[in-house]
């Protein structure tokens, strides 16, 4: 019992690092959002309250933000949650040509987001990009990648989704090894079709690990920063001005108690979204009747 | 033994140590410079210049680029929190929001030869009465066409934007991929500086002289209407262009005019990149009711806080002066340039060998407009760039737009 008081104490490092890198910079956030605070005045700074929170709802950029947010968000995680369990359950069926195609499909998670990003916008350039060109040998013409509005919310969601299709991969393929193979012979001892092993055994038992890794993707596809502002910049217009894009202008102006405030309701929203996915992994699923 | 052996590896770890912070506590408060630059290719001709600079002076000048759509953030940031800039580049537009934290120069400017600076370029670091901040690269919009083109079909340089919407639609052949202008309609800021210019022209103004918005009146309509006209005879990717893209437009042979800033004619002129080098006229921007070519000049200014202001007074005076303007034209950048602001520079006649668009330059800079010269200028121009972009990607009409500018700008103004 003292041993386990004592081991405590080593948890403390971990916590002080936590309060000095997390909570007081969040703090120190939510003490500023309730100022107006505009760097080019410095002596100008007034306590306003929640006027910086209540301002956002009635803020068609914001609000705007916030759908486009949700939209780029959804697309990309489904996407990357198709793509990556289609190929671990291809992955998992050991055929031997497949192995040294495994390596190649990690790479993009070694790939730096900016220089990918940068490396998409070449690619879709429409004059000189290479994607265009093959299209239009193909009498596909050359679509505008990134200035028309419907296309450029769809793109930034296919670079995201080639960035992070390995990581679902890796997380599916590795919930895949582990999943009792007595199962799977019973299943086809019984004449389970392949596609009712699949609804019957494989996606109950990999319930789990499909959340988490929604859940990890879908925080992440929220904060996505970097490829949106490589690619478009928030434009054409709105068109993919996520909430990300919004606060690095107000941050870029130097109204840090706005900025501050849309970081905050960010950080809720996701909040929001973790607890009602922690939720669903976490109930205790029913055990089928014998 | 071991003890006195550890007792010398203390002392000389010591000594080591208070060598290395006194020597360079030394240093940087007289011979080190940080400065905060433009990333990209005025970077590329500052840095083949900036070794004589520190050896004629001994002044050491660590350069920190970022690229123009992150530089005004990190100069705003470091300014206002006390940061490490003692040297600003700084678009002029930039230079009211900042005064705040930049050195007054208005003494030590009395020491230049300040009637060898074009007038205009002098007023770009000025606000409110105090000199902030020295011209280092006038720029101005100018019209670029193809003199060739242009003689094939009998026709002169637009002098009218009616003239120039004329020349777009007649050299506008989509199936041949060639166009009438090159010019941008993405959400970049380019874009709403086009779209001002054609407004200015008209007549309009931004900012009325009660401190309003004003963009949303009939002059204001007129020149947005124009501009989108325009935008009817550019490359059909042009929502999706940057500056770098109309240049690129120019150099490939599929745009036979572009509106641009001077400094965009220098990669046209880039016999390495250009299929037009040596094709190309120049002129000022077309007229309607006035004739009000942009300027938009890159400035240097000093911190305030500064701890090297003297330093940073020699380094500006060097990046604004001749020898620099001279080498600066010489360089053989393949992308952009930095002009010079000097008079005697520009009306050299060995200039014209290396900027071909030196006289259209110098001739626009003398009737230049400015755009408002306010604090909050940087939040009304992202403002206005916010609402064009929403213009040409069809989520606003004219008329919504131009009362959404407007109205953008009031709440920024508190009016």
């Amino acid at each position: 019992m003292a041993a386990r008081g004592r081991g405590r104490w080593f948890l403390l490092p971990g916590l002080l690092f936590l309060f000095a890198v997390d909570l007081i910079p969040l703090a120190y956030a939510a003490w500023a959002s309730f100022y107006d605070w505009w760097l080019i005045r410095p002596r100008d700074i007034r306590f306003v309250g929640l006027a910086n929170y209540l301002q956002l709802p009635g803020d068609p950029e914001f609000t705007r933000a916030v759908v486009v947010t949700a939209l780029f968000t959804a697309g990309a995680v489904l996407v990357e949650f198709v793509a990556g369990l289609g190929l671990a359950l291809l992955f998992a069926q050991r055929l031997p040509f497949l192995r040294p195609i495994r390596v190649l499909l990690l790479l993009p998670l070694f790939v730096v987001p900016v220089v990918g990003a940068t490396m998409w916008r070449v690619i879709f350039h429409p004059e000189v990009g290479v994607l265009n060109y093959y299209l239009s040998l193909l009498g596909l013409g050359r679509p505008p990648w990134l200035s028309d509005p419907t296309l450029a919310l769809v793109s930034i969601a296919l670079v995201d989704a080639w960035r992070s299709i390995p990581f679902m991969f890796l997380v599916m393929y590795a919930g895949l090894e582990v999943l009792p193979a007595e199962l799977f012979e019973a299943a086809a001892v019984d004449g389970a079709s392949a596609w009712q092993r699949f609804r019957h055994v494989t996606a109950p038992l990999l319930a789990y690990v499909m959340l988490l890794a929604v859940l990890i993707r879908g925080m992440d596809a929220f904060r996505e920063f970097d490829i949106i502002f490589v690619l478009t910049g928030g434009g054409p217009g709105t068109a993919t001005q996520t909430i990300q894009i919004l606060n690095y202008r107000a941050f870029g102006l130097g109204h840090m108690g706005q900025a501050n405030a849309i970081g905050l309701v960010t950080l809720a929203l996701v909040a929001v979204v973790c607890w009602v996915l922690i939720r669903a992994i976490l109930r205790p699923r029913a055990v089928p009747a014998a | 033994m071991r003890k006195a052996r550890r007792g010398v590896t203390v002392v000389l770890i010591l000594a080591i140590a208070l060598a290395a912070g006194g020597g360079r506590a030394a240093w940087a408060q007289s011979k080190s410079l940080t400065f905060s630059m433009l990333a990209g290719y005025k970077e590329d001709v500052l840095r083949a210049s900036l070794p004589d600079f520190e050896k004629k002076t001994g002044i050491k000048v660590v350069v920190d680029a970022a690229p123009f759509a992150d530089l005004y953030k990190k100069q705003l940031l470091s300014l206002s929190t006390g940061g490490r800039y003692d040297v600003l580049f700084m678009d002029e537009p930039w230079v009211p929001p900042l005064s705040e934290f930049l050195l007054p120069l208005n003494e030590r400017v009395k020491a230049l030869d300040v009637a060898d600076f074009v007038p205009t370029t002098l007023q770009a670091g000025a606000f409110q009465g105090t000199q902030y901040a020295l011209p280092v690269d006038p720029n101005v919009q100018i019209l670029a066409y193809r003199k060739d083109l242009f003689e094939q079909k009998g026709l002169k340089p637009p002098a009218t934007w009616d003239d120039l919407l004329a020349a777009a639609r007649a050299f506008h052949d989509p199936a041949k991929e060639k166009y009438g202008i090159a010019i941008t309609a993405s959400s970049d800021i380019q874009t709403a500086l086009y779209m001002l210019l054609a407004q200015w022209s008209q007549g309009a103004e931004l900012i009325d002289g009660s401190g309003r918005g004003a963009l949303n009146s009939a002059a204001g309509k007129k020149g947005g209407e124009i501009f989108l006209e325009l935008l009817k005879f550019a490359p059909p990717n042009a929502r999706g262009y940057t500056f770098a893209d109309v240049n690129k437009a120019i150099q490939l042979g599929q745009a036979a005019m572009a509106i641009q800033w001077a400094s965009g004619a220098r990669p046209m002129e880039d016999k390495t990149k250009s299929a037009v080098a040596g094709k190309l006229g120049y002129a000022r921007v077309p007229k309607a009711v006035r004739q009000t070519p942009m300027r938009g000049v890159w400035t240097i200014a000093i911190a305030k806080n500064s701890a090297n202001q003297d330093a940073a007074w020699q380094f500006a005076t060097w990046i604004s002066g001749r020898d620099f303007g001279q080498a600066a034209i010489k360089y053989p950048s393949a992308t952009s340039a930095i002009h010079s602001p000097r008079v005697s520079v520009l009306k050299d006649p060995g200039t014209r060998a290396f900027l071909p668009y030196a006289d259209a330059l110098f001739d626009s800079l003398q009737i230049a407009k400015e755009r408002p010269r306010l604090r909050e200028y940087a939040d009304i121009q992202e403002n206005l760039r916010v609402t064009a972009g929403k213009l040409t990607a069809g989520e606003l009409t004219l008329d919504a737009a131009l009362k959404e500018i407007d109205a953008g700008t009031n709440r920024i103004l508190g009016k």
